[in-house]
């Protein structure tokens, strides 16, 4: 614990603000992720968690504030935020894979078309990821071919084939059916133990707890508590936190 | 009976309808093939947005709009006739072409459109977030899954324009229905536009019969429509 505060922060949210409309889905966060480190949000549907990974590659774009990747704020547009977006990795909750391509092509297009890399190369690159979640054996199927706990583990390997410096991981297991979680988790876990750094919404207390670094929890768009899992979740200071995980 | 099946005028039709189906099919064929380019050109510039589609893009909803209105026939009787003043001459075939082609761009720019925004909105996410650029992402992502939605009413589209090509007999194209109507003047015969008739058919039906397989089949892997369901709970 000690020695990842000390390390560069990876990814840092300053005084980030959004508003859909009337309606702030993000009001004023600050919030840092370390190398290395794997932070859990947590929060009630709406809380802002979703918006809030969407704001580090502009997927959403922030009304105020700053956010800052590997120290430099995240650049609005054109190539300079596309060289960025293929060093963060993002794992959406739907999966969102290419249904026409099979798990290697799903994981080789971002090497191959967005870094420009050897065709070879690119597909060394898909299938070293695919077999760090597992699916070594199942490089030529396609989306439809797989169970849910499958898709999602290609995602990952997706978001893992161009070495990103921090995953972002949108509740990577709410779509899941209960007895595929365990896959797409040990994976996350397997990850988080390499060194991977990880920002997380989950609905999964119990995995961050045991996993994470730090719980951040989130509520109405603001960072309302955060620390280590144990603080977090045995010692909630404030009513709302006490509220949300009394109702888990 | 005998005045429908005339044997003398259709002896005479025959050469005449037999030369028209070669302009009809050319001129088909063409019209077919530079209408659909000219509408997934459209529909790639209206997708792709920045500065270029920003401008584009109600220009492009103005024309779709407007071909979509006017009677093919209307079109093509104003660009022949109007062209003279406009200072040039169009043949009879190099208007239809131009009026068939117009017609059709503006119903394939729809269909191709309509096509890209069936395709989930994650899917450009998914392959922005890994910083592909949004031309990649429409031509390597998008289209693929696209494309194959815009068959079935690409298809309708093309069978209309072929069936279209016989409005070109009122500037004088030689193609099926023109050859027809001048050998009926000559015999006061029917015959010859049965014969015209009965030829539209045998070209067309193969063409209606695809469309009909083409729309019973359900695309797989478009869109990801069948895992999209299974996916929510």
């Amino acid at each position: 614990m000690t020695d990842r505060t000390l390390r560069r922060p990876v990814l840092e949210f300053e005084g980030v603000g959004k508003r859909f409309g009337s309606i702030p889905a993000l009001d004023g966060v600050d919030l840092a992720i370390r190398e290395g480190e794997l932070v859990a949000l947590i929060g009630p549907s709406g809380s802002g968690k979703s918006t809030l990974l969407r704001c580090a590659n502009r997927l959403a774009v922030p009304d105020v504030g700053t956010v800052r990747f590997e120290g430099r704020e995240v650049p609005g547009g054109g190539a300079e935020l596309a060289g960025v977006r293929r060093r963060m990795g993002m794992v959406f909750q739907a999966f969102n894979l290419y249904p026409h391509l099979s798990a290697l092509e799903n994981a080789a297009l971002a090497p191959r078309r967005a870094a420009g890399w050897s065709a070879e190369r690119a597909r060394l690159a898909a299938r070293e990821a695919l077999e760090r979640v597992g699916l070594a054996d199942r490089l030529d199927a396609r989306p439809d071919q797989l169970s849910g706990g499958q898709q999602q583990r290609v995602a990952i390997a997706r978001a893992l084939a161009l070495a990103p410096r921090i995953l972002l991981l949108d509740e990577p297991t709410s779509a899941l059916d209960p007895e595929l979680v365990g896959s797409v988790l040990g994976v996350i876990r397997s990850l988080a133990d390499d060194g991977v750094a990880m920002l997380i919404a989950t609905h999964e207390i119990g995995f961050a707890r045991e996993a994470a670094d730090r719980i951040v929890f989130l509520d109405a768009g603001s960072v309302v508590e955060s620390g280590p899992p144990g603080r977090i979740l045995e010692r909630p200071e404030t009513e709302r936190l006490r509220t949300f995980l009394k109702r888990l | 009976m005998e005045i429908f099946f005339d044997r003398e005028a259709l002896a005479l039709a025959w050469p005449a309808v037999r030369s028209g189906i070669a302009v009809t099919l050319q001129l088909a064929l063409a019209s077919i093939a530079a209408g659909v380019a000219l509408g997934f050109a459209l529909a790639v510039v209206r997708a792709l947005g920045g500065r270029w589609g920003r401008v584009a893009s109600p220009a492009i909803v103005a024309y779709a709009d407007a071909f979509r209105a006017i009677p093919p026939l209307v079109l093509l009787v104003v660009i022949y006739f109007a062209a003279p003043f406009a200072g040039f001459e169009l043949s009879g075939f190099l208007a239809s072409f131009a009026a068939l082609v117009l017609v059709l761009g503006a119903s394939a720019e729809e269909i191709f459109w309509a096509g890209i925004t069936a395709v989930e909105r994650g899917q450009w996410e998914a392959a922005l977030s890994t910083g592909l650029s949004r031309r990649t992402t429409l031509f390597r992502v998008v289209l693929p899954q696209a494309v194959l939605l815009t068959v079935p009413p690409l298809t309708n589209r093309a069978i209309a324009t072929g069936k279209n090509t016989a409005l070109a007999s009122v500037v004088a194209v030689p193609e099926v229905l023109n050859q027809a109507t001048s050998i009926q003047a000559q015999t006061a015969s029917p015959a010859p536009l049965l014969l015209a008739a009965g030829v539209y058919v045998a070209l067309f039906l193969p063409l209606v019969r695809i469309g009909r397989w083409l729309e019973t089949r359900t695309p797989t892997g478009a869109g990801g429509r069948s895992t999209a369901l299974s996916r929510t709970h």
